[in-house]
């Protein structure tokens, strides 16, 4: 199937939205909060609306693209928008719209919300440049702004931990950066400036040492974000550090984007046939199934909430790396539609942490005991997540570990699938003993020293949202298999980049 | 008007503007600042016609009083000389932005020689980089610089009078280098003239012409800071006061590198010597450079200082792409030639600012003050995400170009140091905007200071804009930029 291509001014009026939310909206409404809420939600809102209106043309085997401005006289900033992108821009887009309205109301009487809300607003844009960029060095450009401007966020919260927590996080990132940039300016030289396209960017002929070395690089630089072990050492500390709406797409989609920097790497920028030449992946692969192990067993190990379902981020986006690194089409689907589906299933257990520090003042996981009784919908909503993380049928997460397991059969890899199994039972291990301390322990001190309540364990606005990206981790489990979810944009993305 | 007569006019209008100024100032000095202003008013106004001209028709000459060179003096405008855009900008600006600061700092009977000094000082750095002489080369680099030891020491006290002197013992020696290297290539060529002197200089013996290279580069380097000669730097400029600090480190620091590009156009084009040795140890010391000037920004507590500290570093990557003669590495040295400029007095302006509200100099003593001055702190963080070099802001074209020169010129370990040094650049100013945003405040007084007065905040807010513009139009400075350095490099790819 031929790419049609289709010249489109969606895709930058899907990161400009965001930016006239942020500069105008914010300032303009100072004071008047509902009337920011709710322009911010209409933001959000159209951004999502754009972000699925790609999906039927994408589908459809169009492709989409405009031309902004020209940077230098031999780089345009250029979007381009495939089967890949599509997926992630419409993943990131609907996560931060639960996570803003969510944020709504685990913002009520924090400090400085006007802060909050422009970068939180500002980062869904740089979010949608990185999954749109048709060249390099408009990824780059999006992929440090984003990098470096959801440092408020990170120490919004202006403790001295947080302020720790945010400089090793921009130490981290900003080593990431740097060779990311050097990998990119090394592929201009060799490649010059070209679109990203499933054909690749790199030719043997450019020399195989070459080749290596911007391939490790682009590797160790992604790998930062994407949080390969040992380059995770930002993600147990920036978690915790940061207010939970904003852990829950740190999470979802930032680590992510580590993770879609390495595929654009693989798909567009080498291309398969190259990558089977130079014979790196099976490195990669070792690397990410480490990754997958060795995280979900420091997660058991954790006594703060948030810094376990840290942890486990780091295991699962192991899990997407590994599906790349196999090199088959069932794998590239598994590793793909994983991150949408893990962006949602980790959003609502980090918006569940977010509830109970908010409304329990609960941090540690030996606290929840008990916790069912006074907060069942959180409760409900921690297990239901818990068990797609672990791979349940018919959950989410079971759909992306099937493709998995299925393109480590094809790859006649298939010692990874004790890695699979291993990293879901680990998952299992690490989470089920809260949820088990949730419905079936008796109270801890924290629960009973909580009063009683009417009505409803907490306000609306961060319930809706919960309930929203729980229903979300069920459906793209249970109707995966329809026409327009993510996984059949996953299944094309595949398709091209293994015509 | 031809464009010789105004080629002839951006020099001397600010010149006799200045000469003037005591006089139209009076003894209160109060006429002198709007004076001033005029003055770099008219001359910005004539350089963007000369700028336009030469992106029209190319370089061009004017003969001062008809005669022609070698025997005449010639006033060259090229793509490089496209600078003085910048040099008026900024005068202009730290003019506008003096207003308040002569007023609160300067007794009033000094102020109209403060800024009969600016002007000299800009017509200084105008006159540098639009002369086709290098005796005259010679002439406005005393100018600019002896106005630049005055102008570090017009406080009066007595750490700046000590700054200052530092600073003349360095520039002095400085000068002499320069003016013995003018003295050798005269003997060797007869020839004052630039573009004629290249010419002569091509069968002239090997020695005497190495020699002169030598007294030039480390004369000019001086200049330029570059490591090892940089310890005038942070004590002149951190002292000085704001808006002179701006020009110092934006502008009268890039004199010298501009100067060496000029002596890079003689001996290119002369091939007398082969340059790669001479172009090795500036790639080194440039890679130094950048890594020293951040080492030691991490350690300092005075703000000003801290960005003086910083000019070094970004000396480190003009001097880098310079010696790297690639055609990407210096492109990227030129682009960031102006850059630099820019992001740079948007530091030290709005750093001006901050000092004049509070007082305060320090970093501790500024906690919390993004909150009290959000529009300046807000410019200066606009201003550290440039210099440090993230896209698609101003401070990213260098870096960029430098990196693919480095690459370019098969030496990719200088792309390493220098994105690895940007990252350590980063660190401290990392720690300024965490003082200013995301500490708490020592002194309670912080949070009830006003915002900048609106001659101090207009330039800085300008400034900052034209951080993230000359980024993302990169292509206008690059336009003007690329086919000068294609000319400059070409002898060496024939």
């Amino acid at each position: 199937m031929e790419a049609r291509i289709v010249s489109s001014l969606l895709p930058p009026a899907a990161f400009l939205l965001p930016i006239i939310g942020a500069v105008a909206i914010i300032p303009l409404t100072k004071g008047a909060e509902r009337l920011r809420r709710i322009g911010l939600a209409v933001v959000c809102v159209l951004n999502v609306v754009a972000a699925a209106s790609f999906v039927p043309g994408v589908l459809a085997g169009n492709v989409y693209e405009t031309y902004i401005l020209q940077i230098t006289p031999k780089i345009w900033m250029y979007f381009r928008v495939d089967a890949m992108g599509a997926l992630f821009g419409l993943t990131a887009a609907v996560l931060w719209l639960i996570a803003l309205v969510y944020s709504f109301g685990y913002m009520e009487g924090e400090h400085r919300p006007g802060r909050y809300y422009a970068f939180f607003i500002l980062a869904l844009a740089w979010t949608m440049g990185v999954a749109y960029a048709g060249n390099l060095l408009t990824f780059l450009i999006f992929y440090e702004m984003f990098s470096i401007l959801t440092y408020p966020l990170i120490v919004h919260e202006e403790t001295p931990e947080a302020i720790a927590a945010g400089t090793k996080y921009i130490v981290y990132i900003l080593v990431g950066g740097s060779l990311v940039l050097l990998a990119i300016v090394f592929t201009f030289f060799l490649a010059g400036n070209q679109a990203l396209t499933p054909a690749g960017l790199l030719t043997l002929e450019m020399g195989r040492k070459n080749l290596i070395a911007v391939f490790w690089c682009f590797i160790a630089g992604f790998g930062v974000k994407a949080a390969l072990v040992p380059l995770h050492g930002w993600v147990p500390d920036a978690h915790p550090a940061a207010p939970a709406p904003f852990s829950a797409v740190l999470s979802g989609v930032m680590v992510a984007a580590g993770s879609f920097g390495i595929m654009r790497v693989v798909y567009s920028v080498f291309g398969v046939a190259l990558l089977r030449e130079l014979d790196v992946m099976r490195w990669l692969a070792y690397i990410a199934g480490f990754t997958v192990v060795f995280a979900a067993l420091l997660a058991v190990n954790q006594e703060n909430l948030k810094r376990r379902l840290a942890y486990s981020t780091i295991s699962q986006m192991g899990y997407a790396a590994l599906g790349v690194a196999l090199l088959t089409e069932q794998a590239t689907t598994g590793a793909l539609v994983h991150i949408t589906n893990h962006a949602f299933m980790k959003g609502a257990l980090f918006l569940c942490a977010g509830l109970l520090i908010k409304r329990a003042g609960i941090r540690n996981v030996r606290d929840i005991s008990g916790i069912a009784q006074k907060m069942p919908i959180t409760s409900a909503a921690f297990a239901i997540a818990a068990l797609s993380m672990i791979g349940t049928p018919p959950l989410s997460g079971f759909v992306s570990k099937w493709y998995l397991g299925l393109g480590m059969l094809d790859a006649d890899q298939p010692l990874y699938l004790a890695v699979l199994l291993g990293g879901a039972l680990l998952a299992a291990v690490y989470l089920l003993p809260i949820v088990y301390a949730a419905y079936f322990k008796p109270p801890s001190a924290a629960v009973l020293a909580l009063p009683e309540r009417s009505g409803l364990e907490a306000p609306l606005t961060m319930l809706v949202p919960l309930v929203a990206a729980i229903v979300l981790t069920i459906a793209l489990g249970l109707v995966s298999s329809v026409q327009g979810m993510p996984l059949s944009l996953a299944r094309l993305a595949a398709a091209i980049a293994f015509k | 008007m031809p464009a010789s007569a105004l080629l002839v006019g951006v020099i001397i209008i600010p010149l006799v503007g200045a000469v003037l100024t005591p006089v139209v100032g009076g003894r209160s000095g109060r006429a002198a600042g709007p004076w001033a202003l005029a003055v770099m008013l008219v001359t910005s106004a004539i350089a963007l016609m000369l700028i336009v001209h030469v992106a029209n028709v190319g370089p061009f000459s004017a003969y001062l009083g008809g005669w022609e060179p070698p025997y005449g003096i010639e006033l060259r405008f090229d793509e490089f000389s496209a600078s003085t855009s910048v040099i008026c900008l900024l005068g202009t600006l730290s003019i506008l932005f003096s207003f308040k600061y002569a007023e609160k700092e300067l007794p009033p009977e000094r102020i109209r020689y403060y800024y009969t000094l600016l002007l000299l000082n800009l017509t200084g750095m105008i006159g540098f980089v639009v002369t086709g002489d290098i005796f005259n080369l010679f002439v406005f680099m005393e100018i600019l610089s002896l106005s630049g030891y005055a102008l570090v020491a017009v406080s009066g006290e007595r750490t700046a009078e000590m700054a200052a002197f530092k600073y003349l013992i360095m520039g002095a020696v400085s000068s002499l280098m320069v003016l013995f290297a003018i003295g050798l290539l005269y003997a060797l060529t007869g020839s004052l003239n630039m573009a004629d002197i290249s010419v002569r200089l091509a069968g002239a013996e090997k020695a005497p012409a190495m020699l002169a290279i030598a007294a030039f580069t480390v004369g000019f380097m001086v200049k330029a800071a570059l490591f090892p000669l940089h310890i005038w730097l942070p004590d002149a400029h951190a002292i000085a006061p704001s808006p002179v600090s701006a020009i110092l480190s934006g502008l009268v620091v890039k004199t010298g590198l501009l100067g060496m590009i000029r002596i890079y156009q003689i001996y290119y084009g002369a091939k007398v010597l082969d340059l790669s040795a001479l172009n090795t140890v500036l790639v080194w010391l440039g890679a130094i450079s950048i890594v020293m000037g951040a080492f030691f920004a991490i350690f300092q507590e005075d703000i000003k200082m801290m960005l003086a500290y910083s000019t070094i570093s970004n000396v480190g990557y003009i001097i880098m792409g310079l010696g790297l003669a690639s055609q990407y590495g210096v492109i990227g040295a030129a682009v960031h030639i102006f850059n630099h400029a820019l992001i740079k007095a948007t530091l030290f302006l709005g750093a001006g600012a901050i000092i004049y509200r509070t007082g305060y100099r320090n970093l501790t003593d500024l906690r919390g003050i993004g909150r009290s001055m959000p529009l300046t702190t807000a410019a200066i963080s606009i201003g550290a995400i440039s210099i440090v070099g993230m896209p698609p802001t101003a401070g990213f074209l260098c870096k960029w170009y430098i990196a693919l020169g480095a690459v370019e010129a098969g030496q990719p370990l200088f792309a390493v140091a220098l994105v690895f040094g940007a990252l350590f650049i980063f660190v401290y100013y990392i720690r300024m905007v965490n003082t200013f945003y995301f500490q708490e405040p020592v002194h309670p007084e912080i949070l009830e200071v006003e915002e900048a007065p609106l001659s101090m905040l207009f330039p800085v807010l300008i400034l900052a804009a034209l951080c993230l513009i000359m980024g993302i139009l990169g292509r206008i400075p690059l336009s003007f930029v690329e086919p000068a350095v294609t000319r400059l490099l070409a002898p060496l790819g024939g």
